[in-house]
């Protein structure tokens, strides 16, 4: 008798975990009246104003990033997330928040990137995502200040007789290996293409097993972001083999930064100064060192860090949000040395040295 | 020669007492020499002797060429071990991590009450574990042999192998009368593992969490805080079977093995979202809200219920019961608490089946405890998921890793049992909507990849709902699976029923048993007892399927290996290490399975009729 009643318990409960389980994130309203016919069901506040607002309310930043993306951003041992654009959500969370670690980061994959922002399960997305047409237009995205200028390289070994000044005619018969599934593919065919030359294509699911292939002789040439190519050869070259990276002025264009969705300039104005606020800083030589009040600076400065005449409360900022950044996170060479360099990403001579150093990192005056 | 062996050993069960087991065991056969044996199975004629030395061959190569992978220096297994925490949880913080091992503890201190109650383990004679041990040690001697080991670690690893040889041999020769436990073997086993953890310098892998991340490796044995935890684990399992065996002399046996069985079904429950989640209950929200819905529910279902389960109550009970479940499905049009529609439909859950235990006055009271009981339960459970949870991390869910792997697992199998169940019922029941719903449902599931469904579910679904709804991934995930899954267990139920006869239901309804009461009592006992070897095939590819959660970009075990560690600056180009360990995982727990089911397959003498 006893065991009909349990299992009679336990037919129910799992009945129960089951409506549970669909329920069970369903937002609950702190009812007033206490009958069951209180029918109060919060609706989550219908955004009529910006996500700036909505940010605000709720006191964390949602921030969509790629969580397996060696120092652009890496799911640490303890579960943290750090890298060049985890350190950009952090940037955005100071001058919107005032706290560098009110984030909370979703580890997106490439295809469920966009769809998280119109969803509405990122305010904003920072996943080594580079700015095409398509994104900008079809997709429905809109893209902030490019933070770090990519651009699609290749790299083989000296001994196959590849030198740093090889080109689109010396791949003939080579067999190329990549990413599966990424524009990578399509701009390396078109690269063997224009120049008549025959190539193998072969991809692989993950960059770690396409690099196993190239390392073990699999692949004669490898191709991705030079970023990442850098990265590969200061980790995982081997003391007897010498990898060279061409061609010198990369095979596409891959500008990555920052991207949330369209229509929204309240938004779209907080995260692009944030960026800006780096850059123009880094021009000054301010940095997490050395950062003072906004009072204590002269001009452009005392503006941009919440002096006299400073224009972040018209924003809907507080007017020191982009004092925080740079105290918090750090001006865009802080950000850079501190994650890039590890992977051998230097910032002179390369498109990313600022404007005055013949590079592109270039921001509009604060004033 | 293997396999033989451990059937007839497997023969002997520690339910049938020793004099029994004999009588039972087959004839014996004159045990062959060595060269004899060799004759007889290997090199019994030209064919068999070339294919005996060719498969040798090439295991040999095998085993030499994992051998020298694992010990290559060239291996980052500093990666595999620097994750182990992300890994089995992902981001559950440090400071809470006390959660972990106090729920970790629970399990197996249920799991020694448990082995203690079912008087699980059997005797082994001492001869076979000698022989086994033999076996072991001239592998690890060979093994030895063949690694491309240091000369240290040669002749460390060849004198670990030739003591295991000498204890084997020692053994071997012993009187079959002498056996030992089972459980004592394996808590052995487990106590020198766990000793290997105070002694042997695995290494001390840590990292420093700081804006530049720091990982540290230092030589000695592995940290306090993986070794102490650890020992107290096993003690905890040790002095929790010593306490079972004590205890159960003493106590009604069969009320506590129901006990046992409901806190096993609940506790993963109550671990997950009250222990591991730890949610930050609100007193006021609680005391306006959930404890007057709680208490409105208790009581008027309890009146009804009692009403209901009335021998003489007739049509009119089963008319308002079908009233509950239609106002049960009618709340989910309206705006109202979720608490409230889930309560409605469990209502209408036990209101239907009350005829079935309608009876005297103490069954009818017991019955109506019974829903108190899921009362507190449920309402328990489904305010601690809706209250937010007090460990933060920086993800989208509180655990992930193997955790997250097990946790779907879990509900997984827990849901869709009781499913799959309904869903064969339905397909062989005498009426036609409900054969073509059933039917179609899982001809439909069972046409479509398990990984197109995860993909809708992960990708569509939440496009769908209506407003004000909100699904987390995961939950959607392990509604993927779950329906999934009955589908195919509903298929290995429907085979138990067929092999059901004519007679049991003829049987059954002479002596006046509802329909009800025919399928609950006589037809599904016979039929799920059948359908064991097919639905633990079904579960133990359940369970590597969950797999799949990495290509939609899950946090789970396979994804932190294959993808999160390799990105690490520090650890690049280390996804193979980590894939190796992540099979060993999978590996020893779905050998472990199966080989549990072989266990229960005896248990309920499948085969033997």
């Amino acid at each position: 008798m006893t065991s009909k009643f349990v299992k009679l318990l336990a037919v129910a409960l799992t009945i129960g975990v089951v409506a549970a389980a669909c329920g069970s994130d369903e937002e609950e309203a702190p009812a007033a009246a206490p009958a069951t016919t209180a029918a109060a069901a919060q609706v989550e506040m219908v955004a009529d104003g910006s996500l700036l607002d909505t940010v605000q309310a709720r006191g964390t930043l949602h921030c969509g990033v790629s969580g397996s993306a060696v120092a652009f951003s890496e799911t640490q041992a303890d579960g943290s997330v750090t890298g060049f654009d985890a350190d950009y959500c952090r940037a955005v969370a100071a001058a919107v928040l005032g706290d560098a670690d009110a984030v909370k980061f979703t580890a997106l994959t490439a295809s469920e990137r966009f769809t998280a922002v119109q969803s509405g399960d990122v305010d904003v997305l920072i996943r080594n995502t580079t700015w095409t047409q398509s994104r900008d237009t079809d997709v429905g995205m809109d893209f902030g200040p490019t933070t770090y200028y990519d651009g699609q390289q290749l790299m083989g070994r000296a001994s196959d007789g590849f030198t740093a000044n090889s080109g689109a005619a010396d791949l003939e018969g080579a067999v190329v290996c990549t990413n599966a599934g990424t524009t990578t593919e399509k701009n390396v065919s078109e690269y063997a293409k224009l120049a008549g030359v025959n190539i193998t294509l072969k991809t692989f699911e993950t960059s770690d097993e396409y690099w196993q292939g190239f390392i073990d002789g699999a692949c004669d040439i490898s191709t991705t972001d030079g970023s990442a190519l850098v990265g590969r050869k200061v980790k995982q070259q081997p003391a007897d083999e010498e990898w060279v990276i061409f061609p010198a002025t990369p095979i596409s264009k891959e500008p990555l930064g920052p991207t949330y969705g369209q229509n929204d300039s309240k938004w779209a104005d907080a995260v692009n100064w944030t960026v800006y606020a780096t850059i123009i800083a880094d021009e000054y030589g301010v940095n997490q060192g050395n950062v003072g009040a906004g009072s204590s600076y002269e001009g452009e400065l005392q503006r941009l860090l919440g002096g006299d005449g400073e224009l972040q409360t018209t924003m809907g900022l507080s007017a020191d949000a982009f004092h925080q950044v740079i105290k918090q996170v750090g001006n865009y060479s802080d950000i850079y040395n501190r994650n890039l360099n590890p992977v051998g990403l230097y910032r002179d001579g390369s498109a990313n040295a600022g404007w005055k150093d013949g590079g592109l990192i270039y921001a509009p005056p604060a004033r | 020669m293997n396999s033989t062996n451990s059937t007839s050993q497997d023969l002997i069960n520690s339910d049938s007492s020793t004099e029994l087991a004999n009588n039972e065991l087959p004839p014996k056969v004159a045990a062959l020499s060595p060269t004899e044996w060799l004759k007889a199975n290997l090199f019994s004629n030209t064919f068999n002797s070339i294919l005996t030395v060719l498969s040798t061959a090439a295991i040999l190569l095998i085993i030499r060429g994992l051998l020298s992978f694992i010990f290559n220096p060239l291996r980052q297994w500093s990666a595999t071990a620097t994750n182990m925490r992300l890994l089995m949880t992902q981001a559950y913080p440090e400071h809470q991590y006390v959660r972990v091992w106090v729920s970790l503890g629970f399990l197996l201190f249920l799991t020694g009450i448990s082995l203690a109650f079912w008087r699980a383990g059997r005797r082994v004679q001492l001869s076979q574990v000698g022989k086994r041990l033999l076996i072991l040690g001239a592998f690890i001697v060979l093994a030895t042999l063949l690694a491309p080991f240091s000369n240290r670690a040669t002749i460390i690893w060849l004198i670990v192998g030739i003591l295991i040889v000498g204890i084997g041999l020692l053994l071997k020769p012993s009187h079959e009368d002498k056996t030992i436990s089972s459980l004592t073997l394996l808590s052995g086993a487990f106590l020198l593992a766990i000793l290997s953890l105070w002694v042997i310098p695995y290494g001390h892998h840590s990292y420093l969490s700081t804006r530049t991340p720091k990982i540290l490796a230092e030589s000695g044995t592995v940290a306090m805080t993986t070794k102490l935890p650890w020992t107290i684990m096993f003690l905890v399992a040790v002095c929790s079977y010593f306490l079972g065996s004590f205890v159960r002399e003493k106590i009604d046996e069969a009320k506590s093995k129901a006990l046992l069985s409901v806190t096993w079904l609940i506790s993963p429950l109550f671990l997950l979202f009250l222990v591991l989640r730890d949610p930050d209950f609100d007193t006021r929200h609680l005391f306006s809200t959930d404890v007057p819905i709680f208490l409105f529910f208790s009581i008027v279902g309890s009146v009804l219920l009692l009403w209901l389960t009335k021998p003489d109550v007739g049509e009119k009970g089963r008319v308002i019961s079908a009233a509950i479940l239609f106002i049960g499905f009618a709340t989910f049009l309206f705006q109202m608490l979720m608490i409230v529609r889930i309560l409605t439909l469990v209502l209408a859950f036990f209101a239907l089946a009350a005829p079935t235990f309608s009876g005297q006055k103490p069954a009818r009271i017991r019955y109506t405890k019974v829903w108190i009981a899921s009362m507190v339960i449920l309402c328990w459970l489904i305010t601690a998921i809706n209250t937010p949870s007090t460990a933060k991390v920086p993800g989208d869910f509180f655990i992930g890793g193997f955790a997250i792997t097990l946790m779907i697992f879990f509900f997984t199998m827990v849901l869709a049992f009781p499913l799959g169940v309904l869903l064969a019922l339905a397909r062989t029941s005498k009426f036609p909507i409900f054969r073509m719903i059933s039917t179609t449902f899982i001809e439909f599931i069972r046409g479509v990849p398990l990984i197109t469904i995860l993909i809708f579910f992960s990708v569509m679904v939440p496009l769908f709902l209506p407003d004000g709804m909100d699904l987390t991934e995961i939950a959607a995930v392990t509604i993927a699976f779950i329906i999934f899954e009955a589908a195919y267990l509903a298929e290995n139920v429907r085979g138990g029923l067929q092999s059901v006869t004519q007679g049991q239901h003829e049987a059954a309804e002479a002596v006046g048993m509802t329909n009800a009461q025919k399928t609950v009592f006589i037809v599904l006992p016979q039929a799920l007892r059948v359908a064991i070897p097919p639905m633990v095939g079904q579960i133990i590819a359940t369970f590597k399927e969950t797999g799949l959660l990495a290509i939609i970009g899950i946090f789970d075990f396979l994804y932190i290996a294959r993808s999160v560690i390799p990105g690490q600056t520090q650890f690049m180009g280390s996804t193979r290490e980590n894939l190796l360990f992540v099979s060993l995982v999978y590996l020893v727990i779905c050998f472990s399975m199966s080989k549990a089911s072989q266990r229960v397959e005896k248990r309920v003498g499948l085969g033997e009729r």
